[in-house]
């Protein structure tokens, strides 16, 4: 499953880097994220609740910054598992300045195990992009 | 396939649900006929910690006329909506709707507060609750209020109804004069759910032009919607074949359509403008007929 778009957020390319880079904004800003504790350079251990409608849970996963190259771009890896099974992602951050703006291009994709493949990819799809556009709304305002 | 454990309730007056719903909040689920949430909870996909089965409440599951409106109880069945004669007269859109839910077994145990309630993407009812113009009444325990169809779906399973709110009944208005309905959906096989479904009621004025037209289609995004830009397309005009295939090309406009492993997002929406204009030519046979 591909996830990919661009989002405008209101603070210069350097701002933006330091806060995608601080994961006490990342532990505030992604949505379902309990706790993001550090586990190594540039790697998280990452605790996450959903729910969208009747469906709930928790996954527990890390998240891994590498290739970084300030305050440009990185790549980003994700894996997490839970009761309805596992998402394991991969993807790229590029920050643009506009100005006095900064556009974030993201691509990546995302692998969906377990009852989550079977049933759930049309919700995992639309339930992301929702999270990412409250992510880029959150971190605007961190 | 053993649900997580969970304390069941099962009150017998909706003053006592409401008081548990509020007590419980977030961390309490409806159960009604129990055909969504039942498998969720088998599945683990819900993990509700208090379940408040409404079911034995009987004052919910009732259908009846009220100053015009007809006014469905939230806990009459599918069966029940299918089967109502006051139903057929005065909302046959619904009834056909409901005869094409599911299979036997979900249309006599499925409910209609529990469809809307739950707001699967691909739930038959929603279309023609938006065709309808019809009203969600939603209780708690500070009063009741009223929700337009059209603001009652916002997202991804997700509406308007707030922790503490139970979907109590449906007000459907009456229907203008000649006017017919149809609901024509393409079934996922094994589910039975739609992959595009199409709801549609249009209303003819005395020289036989479209009056109005309403296009309700599930399925095919997140959330069910009504597909304005056809529906402006029909209105005032004398219809045709060619009217109805052109409006029906655009019912997905403006629209992202979901993809899985069942059907592609261009799929869905091919497959919308087909059901839409079945729909259409079927509402329309049905009004210059009048049989509604």
């Amino acid at each position: 499953m591909k996830i990919e778009g661009r989002h405008t957020v209101p603070a210069p390319q350097e701002t933006v880097w330091q806060r995608l880079n601080d994961p006490s904004v990342l532990e505030r800003s992604l949505p379902g994220v309990e706790r993001l504790e550090p586990d190594g350079p540039d790697r998280y251990r990452a605790s996450i609740k959903y729910k969208v409608g009747a469906v709930s849970g928790s996954f527990s996963g890390s998240v891994e910054l590498s290739e970084k190259n300030p305050p440009h771009s990185m790549r980003l890896k994700t894996s997490a598992r839970g009761v309805p099974g596992f998402v394991t992602g991969e993807g790229k951050l590029e920050l643009v300045p506009k100005g006095a703006e900064t556009e974030v291009v993201y691509s990546g994709e995302l692998q969906l195990g377990g009852l989550l493949a079977a049933i759930g990819s049309r919700m995992v799809e639309s339930a992301a992009k929702k999270s990412i556009e409250d992510f880029f709304k959150s971190l605007a305002s961190s | 396939m053993i649900p997580a454990a969970f304390e069941y309730f099962a009150p017998k007056s909706l003053d006592d649900a409401l008081r548990l719903v509020e007590r419980h909040g977030d961390e309490a689920k409806l159960l009604a006929g129990g055909q969504s949430l039942i498998p969720l909870m088998k599945l683990r996909l819900s993990v509700p910690r208090y379940v408040v089965d409404i079911g034995r409440i009987r004052s919910l599951r009732s259908i009846r006329e009220e100053g015009g409106w007809l006014v469905i109880g939230a806990l009459s069945t599918h069966h029940d909506v299918e089967s109502s004669e006051m139903v057929r007269l005065m909302a046959p859109l619904l009834a056909e709707t409901a005869s094409e839910i599911g299979d036997v077994q979900v249309r006599n145990r499925g409910t209609i507060g529990g469809s809307l309630s739950h707001s699967d993407p691909a739930a038959d009812y929603p279309a023609a609750m938006l065709a309808l113009d019809a009203q969600i009444v939603a209780a708690s325990s500070s009063g009741t209020r009223t929700i337009h169809a059209s603001e009652f779906f916002l997202d991804l399973m997700t509406t308007q109804l707030r922790p503490g709110e139970i979907l109590t009944e449906v007000r459907i208005p009456r229907l203008p004069e000649r006017s017919g309905s149809a609901y024509r959906k393409l079934h996922q096989p094994a589910s039975g759910f739609a992959l595009a479904g199409a709801a549609v009621r249009v209303s003819l004025d005395e020289v036989g032009k479209i009056a109005s037209a309403a296009i309700g289609i599930t399925g095919v995004a997140v959330r069910p919607f009504r597909a304005s830009g056809a529906e402006a397309m029909l209105a005032g005009k004398k219809p045709s074949p060619k009217l109805l295939a052109d409006a029906s090309e655009k019912v997905a406009d403006g629209v992202e359509p979901l993809a899985d492993i069942h059907a592609s997002a261009a799929y869905r929406r091919a497959a919308a403008s087909v059901y839409a204009r079945r729909a259409l030519e079927a509402a329309l046979a049905r009004a210059e007929g009048e049989k509604g």
